[in-house]
């Protein structure tokens, strides 16, 4: 529900009237279309619009990476992108590593390492995790910590999200 | 607001007249939009308008000395192509690999990087201060731990760029689509009659950096963390041409060049701040020692 008050909430552009822009772009493999405020972020369209809240919306300044996605495979902020800036390109969520019903290697590493507390960070976590084995499939510690860096979690001390890296890597 | 999609210089400086607003990866201007501390009836995404990469240009036979080889930086080149690319100046290179987190080095232009914005939490949170228009500076008043321990007679923020740093250190120069300068005068010190931090004119664009090839040179960080956070002190130390040349991130509302490590003791810290002049000491020597 969208009501009054939030409308006038001046850090949202969720709620923004002016969508003059249309954009499509391919989320997840599929084409998707969306009508945005020029001004909006990537993780609002995504979230809001594209009904895809996976992507967790914790800072909305680059702080925290809990928004970690895709974009033509490099990782970024979603919070930090305009969704126009998108417009022709191709972006991937956490939604859109699993096969169907089977878990991507590095979410079931999660499950299996216990790397997961209140979850906030994990869906950014495991967009960096793929991404990172995508690149090197068998980081050394720091290459791991190094890449992990701009994903923030305040729960586990990090030591069984680099368990569930190490496992993902394994596996 | 719209956004516009120009795919050559020309075109982008077309639709930069009249108070549209120029994107490169927008990973500072997308908040500053957000927040309505930027308003624009227009934007300009640069993607595929300014130029990216690097050119190395080898110096012939007859060049004076082997620093004369010299680098081209496409202004849109991110972050994270600088901190991979093994021949540009050590320094450059560590101050993009230790700059922000890789998420935003994968979009953050060295452009956008050059123009970000303070990170003053009054500035970003709207309070009517000094670099706002208003009288005081509120943080001198309030909470100043980050902020500047040179320049700051009027605004104390302290310029977040490491990249500048580095960039001033090595005498780079920069070209727009009107003029070609050194990389220090694009930088200014906001005066009440003109309180805009940088020289760029309305409209005008960074197309390409040029820096020379260094002897030696380094850029060392000091923060909160040993990874992404802003630098609390940045040193920058470049030998160019037998020249050695400081520049600090970090002390100053704009990168800031200094002339000698005596220099240093000129700084006018902030009740605040005095523990940066200690940490800049430090870390001149530590460049130094290393170059
Ligand atoms: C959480 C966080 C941490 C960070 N940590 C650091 C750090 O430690 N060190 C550091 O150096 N930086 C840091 N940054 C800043 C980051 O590196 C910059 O946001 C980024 O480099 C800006 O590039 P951009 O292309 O995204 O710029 P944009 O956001 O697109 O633009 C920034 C400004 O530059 C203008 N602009 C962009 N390109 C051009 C051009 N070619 N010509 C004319 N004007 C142009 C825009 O109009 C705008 O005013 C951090 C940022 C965040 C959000
Ligand atoms: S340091 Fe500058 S930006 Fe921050 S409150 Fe003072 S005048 Fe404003
Ligand atoms: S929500 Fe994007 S980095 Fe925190
Ligand atoms: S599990 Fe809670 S923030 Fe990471």
């Amino acid at each position: 529900m969208r009501c009054g008050f939030w409308r006038n909430v001046p850090w949202s552009g969720v709620w923004h009237e002016d969508r003059g822009v249309k954009i499509r772009l391919t989320v997840n493999g599929e084409p998707r279309e969306a009508d945005v405020w020029a001004g909006e972020s990537l993780l609002t369209t995504l979230r809001d619009t594209l009904e895809l809240p996976g992507s967790k919306n914790a800072c909305e300044q680059g702080e925290c990476g809990s928004c970690s996605v895709l974009l033509d495979g490099a990782l970024v902020c979603a919070c930090l992108v305009l969704a126009a800036q998108a417009d022709g390109h191709e972006v991937t969520t956490v939604e859109g590593l699993a096969d169907r019903e089977e878990l991507h290697r590095v979410q079931r590493a999660f499950v299996e390492a216990g790397a997961v507390q209140c979850g906030f960070c994990t869906p950014g976590l495991v967009v960096a995790t793929a991404a990172l084995l995508e690149a090197n499939p068998d980081p050394s510690d720091d290459e791991m910590r190094e890449a992990l860096s701009g994903n923030l979690c305040r729960c586990t001390g990090y030591a069984k999200i680099f368990d569930a890296v190490r496992l993902a890597a394994r596996s | 607001m719209q956004l516009v999609r120009p795919s050559s210089v020309e075109e982008a400086v077309a639709a930069l007249r009249g108070g549209a607003v120029a994107l490169g990866g927008g990973t500072d201007l997308v908040p500053l939009l957000r927040d309505r501390i930027v308003e624009a009836e227009t934007l300009v995404e640069l993607h595929a308008a300014v130029p990216r990469g690097v050119r190395r240009c080898t110096p012939t036979s007859t060049s004076p000395s082997p620093s004369s080889a010299r680098f081209w930086i496409g202004a849109g080149t991110p972050l994270a192509v600088l901190e991979a690319e093994p021949e540009i100046p050590t320094t450059l290179r560590e101050a993009c690999r230790l700059a922000a987190s890789p998420q935003l080095r994968a979009m953050g232009t060295i452009g956008g990087n050059l123009l970000q914005a303070t990170r003053c939490w009054y500035w970003r949170l709207k309070f009517p201060c000094w670099l706002h228009g208003g009288e005081t500076c509120d943080a001198k008043e309030g909470q100043h731990r980050e902020h500047a321990i040179f320049g700051n007679e009027r605004c104390a923020s302290a310029h977040p760029s490491d990249p500048a740093a580095a960039l001033l250190a090595l005498g780079a120069r920069i070209r727009t689509d009107r003029r070609d300068l050194p990389l220090a005068e694009l930088y200014r010190l906001p005066t009440d009659d003109d309180r805009s931090m940088t020289t760029l004119e309305p409209g005008e664009l960074i197309l390409e950096l040029e820096l020379p090839a260094a002897e030696s040179s380094i850029y060392v960080k000091a923060m909160d963390r040993q990874r992404w956070a802003f630098a609390l002190v940045g040193v920058a130390a470049a030998r160019v041409g037998g020249e050695t040349r400081i520049a600090l991130a970090g002390v100053a509302p704009v990168p800031w060049l200094v002339s000698s490590p005596e220099e240093l003791e000129q700084a006018t810290p902030l009740p605040g701040t005095a523990y940066k002049l200690e940490i800049a000491r430090a870390l001149v020597q530590r460049a130094l020692a290393q170059l």
